[in-house]
């Protein structure tokens, strides 16, 4: 019996132990709990917000990816809007200057009639028959260059194309080699 | 609407001027294409007929500056 008693006042302390044990896991899940409410609370308003801010299209929850992502697509559609630039409208600026000409497009060249002349003009490279009603008529050849360097190849046909029909003796000038010429057929030396 | 005077360029057409033709100080538009043409060689072209301007006046709304061609 003594033994027992014993034993029993032993356990009495672990039974405590273990139940304030419990007591404290509840006590903390509870608690925490309670915290947790209002945190989360101030949270979730912040959370609306964003998804608020990114109802016109995005729907990613994480603002710094939104941010990281954002840069790339811009970064990425600007370098494409940037050769966009660079070579779709010149390509629409010849197709509408050829049609302002009158010049039609043979493959890689664009014919143009002034008069009785016939300009073949690709790139850097223009050719004339100065009287297309003359089967005799000799075939005259020239390169040609703008003075503004590196424009798009398109764009410096179209330029060919205006100044021509604008001024066709300008083939003569181009084939003299002899420097730049502007569209009225004077020289141009640029300023150093 | 506004008119533009623009030229070919490495990076793509490239406005150099726009203004509201109807209120614009033409003989202002006309001197800074003067000047541009003193730096450049380039010429006036009205994009509406192809036709070299030597004078751009309100009835242009979109004018190219043409530069100038070597022959080589």
């Amino acid at each position: 019996m003594a033994h027992f008693l014993q034993r029993g006042i032993c356990m009495e302390p672990a039974i405590l132990s273990v139940i304030a044990f419990f007591v404290l896991i509840v006590w903390r899940f509870v608690f925490a709990g309670s915290r947790r409410g209002p945190l989360a609370r101030a949270i979730a308003p912040q959370q609306q917000r964003h998804n608020h801010l990114l109802e016109g299209g995005l729907h990613i929850s994480d603002p710094g990816s939104v941010a990281v992502i954002a840069d790339n697509q811009l970064e990425n559609n600007a370098g494409g809007l940037h050769r966009l630039d660079r070579k779709d409208p010149a390509k629409r600026y010849l197709q509408r200057i050829a049609a302002l000409t009158g010049a039609t497009q043979m493959s890689n060249s664009y014919v143009l009639d002034v008069g009785k002349m016939r300009f073949r003009v690709r790139h850097r490279h223009v050719s004339r028959l100065r009287d297309v009603t003359d089967p005799g008529c000799a075939l005259e050849e020239t390169c040609f260059y703008p003075a503004y360097k590196g424009m798009p190849k398109a764009e410096e046909i179209a330029t060919a194309l205006l100044q021509l029909m604008s001024n066709p003796a300008l083939f003569d000038r181009w084939a003299a080699q002899s420097g730049a010429f502007k569209a009225d057929g004077q020289a141009f030396r640029p300023a150093q | 609407m506004n008119a533009k005077i623009l030229t070919f360029s490495s990076h793509g057409d490239r406005t150099l001027l726009e203004y509201d033709p109807e209120t614009a100080d033409m003989e202002e538009v006309n001197r800074m294409i003067a000047e541009y043409e003193v730096k450049t060689g380039a010429q006036p072209f009205d994009m509406a007929t192809g036709e070299r301007l030597e004078k751009v006046t309100r009835e242009q709304n979109e004018v190219l500056m043409v530069h100038p061609i070597a022959g080589g």
